[in-house]
């Protein structure tokens, strides 16, 4: 402890000091993106049997994406070559800020502090030690781990991807490049589903997450995170003329809302995403839809013959067209993803059962799935549900809409007075 | 569908090679290179029973073609209609299939870095004219048309006056393109040129054996210990957060 005054730990919390420059910010979700786009497109050229790890629906939907394999390679040369493009220029114009030799022996290698804290981070991962970390600079030792093999991979697979690209060098270059594009992208993912757990959704970092969107981390996080870069900024702190340390910004603030949103803010939210579903996709949104096309994908697995000459479920599984190849299909993957940004950002991140003080987790299990099951059947028969019909219905000004809304209510008030002693 | 095939009649083909040149004036095959070439046996035997033959040498559009598995980029494929196809927008020039083929029916264009071979002049069917090479043989030794239409003229040369393919006891993979002659000419070709077994190079094999199952191996190992740790952070919720 270098500083003589007590420290204050609930003001440590709450001022923020900076972490990274908005241009790092900015490579790292361009790249994020990039991989993203590149790492679904590449999975989808893969077709032959020999090599393809993806299930061949995978191949086939992402090749309906983009109309042709033709085009799903040109765009993922496209984007790879975007990606070599912005490296490259933040490689040359950047390179006394980020690759000069004190950048990377401060940033990327490992020190012996840093070896002792990888043993004792394993070992107590596995419940073998107790022993207190030692202090870490401006990077942990896990993210220098990660840097340090990203930075050994993206050459290579720069390099192998304008070979094939180019056709650069004979048959067996592009043959060898191939299989070592492919190689190291998988190393790199393997690093990166660390990376992307440890930094999305494991708690204890949830700030560093936080300060790749805003910039700052709270001073607290510093101090127990990262204790050596901490002194840092200390001692650059008590030399004069520095600048006031800006407090949280007003994103910062939203992003770590605890409580609900207020309800007429998320019903303003949910008809500006209708509105813009409407815009985009040319229809509503909907639930129960969605729903019956997982119902008869799953069904036209087990017992294609039946599904197809089913009379309601024949409408779905037609020949030649995926019957996942639908837009409620990808909402509800969105309404899932969704669900768990919204509950992580409040910090509700948790497995449990609401239920009323009268019956236990297990009755409530029951209603719920039975009066799913009812209002399932009952959004079919009505076809269309809360969403579909009320909402997407309701925002058209549809007749059958307003009618559904009136039942839905007049059946809910009903029903509430038979099932009150559940929740009271 | 239709199911093309080629029928060469060794008794008339008198090995001048403008098959050879119309395929590559039509095709731009680059000078040293060819779709389809015509490769004489020599004569065997001994005086005076001599035998020889002229090997007519194509792409074969085989019923199982070993040429398509190799492809890493999907640019080789099989048309409904049999015949074996290489997308050059899709082909990186790996020579994957090249190795692969029995025939050495392939070969990588120096110029577009891109793999060609015969493809039955796929362009001159869409236009209903038959391939270059038949049009063009000054001895009519060419036949060209679908296997499945009973009336048309390779169904009665394939079936009628059982014309041969060139297989050999090693690599049968059901080629399309046969051979007639009054005296097996076909089994003097596949003595001479035999049909060779379909070679993997070091790179796809690495591949397809070692490489995609370690990086699956790697992958899945991570992502189920992240599993594990999510289920346990579900379960314990966030009590461990600084915040």
């Amino acid at each position: 402890m270098t500083t003589d005054a007590p420290l204050n730990f609930e003001a440590m919390s709450q001022r923020m000091i900076k972490k990274h420059h908005v241009a790092i910010i900015l490579l790292h979700w361009f790249n994020a993106i990039t991989w993203l786009m590149e790492l679904t497109t590449g999975a989808a050229l893969i077709v032959s049997p020999n090599y393809r790890f993806m299930p061949v629906w995978f191949v086939e939907m992402i090749t309906e994406v983009f109309g042709s394999r033709g085009n799903l390679l040109r765009f993922h040369i496209a984007a790879g070559l975007l990606w070599v493009t912005v490296f490259a220029v933040y490689g040359i114009f950047g390179w006394r800020t980020y690759l000069h030799r004190e950048v990377l022996e401060r940033e990327v290698a490992l020190d012996r502090d840093d070896l002792q804290w990888l043993r004792i981070r394993v070992l107590s991962i596995l419940g073998r030690s107790n022993e207190p970390l030692p202090p870490q600079g401006v990077y942990n030792a896990g993210q220098k781990m990660f840097a340090l093999m990203v930075y050994a991979m993206l050459p290579i697979i720069m390099v192998t991807g304008l070979i094939m690209a180019f056709h650069w060098g004979s048959a067996a270059v592009v043959g060898w490049a191939v299989v070592v594009h492919f190689a190291t992208v998988a190393v790199v993912v393997s690093g990166l589903m660390v990376h992307v757990y440890m930094g999305a959704v494991f708690p204890e970092e949830k700030p560093a997450f936080f300060s790749m969107l805003t910039g700052m981390v709270p001073e607290l996080f510093a101090y127990k995170h990262h204790h050596k870069w901490w002194l840092e900024v200390k001692a650059m702190e008590s030399t004069p003329a520095q600048p006031a340390a800006p407090t949280e910004s007003t994103l910062s603030r939203w992003l770590h809302m605890k409580e609900y949103w207020p309800a007429y803010w998320a019903g303003l939210g949910l008809g500006l995403t209708l509105l813009a579903t409407f815009l985009i996709i040319g229809q509503g949104l909907g639930a129960s839809g969605g729903f019956t096309r997982y119902l008869a994908f799953t069904l036209s697995l087990i017992a294609p013959q039946y599904a197809a000459t089913h009379p309601y479920w024949g409408n779905y599984v037609q020949p030649g067209q995926p019957v996942l190849m639908d837009f409620l299909v990808f909402e509800l993957i969105g309404v899932v993803i969704g669900g768990f940004v919204s509950g992580w950002l409040a910090g509700r991140f948790k497995i449990s059962t609401d239920h009323g003080p009268r019956i236990t987790p297990r009755t409530r299990w029951a209603l719920a799935f039975a009066g799913g099951a009812i209002s399932g059947v009952g959004a079919r028969m009505a076809r269309g549900c809360t969403s579909g019909l009320a909402l997407s219905g309701g925002a058209v000004l549809s007749a059958g809409a307003f009618a559904f809304m009136l039942a839905v209510f007049a059946a809910g008030f009903l029903g509430a007075y038979f099932l009150r002693k559940v929740w009271l | 569908m239709a199911r093309y095939a080629m029928v060469t009649d060794l008794t008339r083909c008198v090995g001048c090679q403008a098959c050879t040149a119309a395929c590559n004036a039509e095709w731009n095959v680059p000078a040293g290179q060819a779709r389809t070439r015509v490769l004489p046996t020599g004569a065997t035997g001994t005086f005076p029973n001599l035998r020889a033959a002229f090997y007519v040498a194509q792409c074969n559009h085989c019923d199982e073609p070993p040429c398509v598995r190799p492809c890493p980029s999907g640019a080789t494929f099989q048309a409904d209609n049999g015949i074996v196809k290489v997308d050059p927008t899709l082909c990186i020039g790996c020579g994957f299939c090249v190795d692969a083929c029995p025939y050495e029916a392939r070969y990588l264009n120096p110029e577009t870095k891109r793999v060609d071979k015969c493809d039955f002049c796929s362009g001159r069917l869409e236009k209903g004219q038959q391939p270059a090479c038949v049009t063009t043989c000054t001895a009519h030794a060419k036949y060209f048309g679908d296997l499945e239409d009973t009336a048309g003229p390779i169904f009665q040369l394939v079936y009628g006056k059982s014309a041969k393919r060139i297989e050999s006891a090693d690599v049968a993979v059901g080629p399309n393109v046969y051979y007639l002659g009054r005296r097996d000419e076909a089994a003097l070709i596949a003595e001479v040129f035999p049909p060779r077994q379909p070679r993997m190079p070091a790179a796809a094999e690495f591949w397809s054996r070692l490489v995609k199952p370690l990086a699956l191996t790697m992958v899945g190992a991570t992502f189920l210990g992240q599993a594990i740790a999510f289920f346990h952070q579900l379960q314990t919720g966030e009590k461990h957060s600084d915040d």
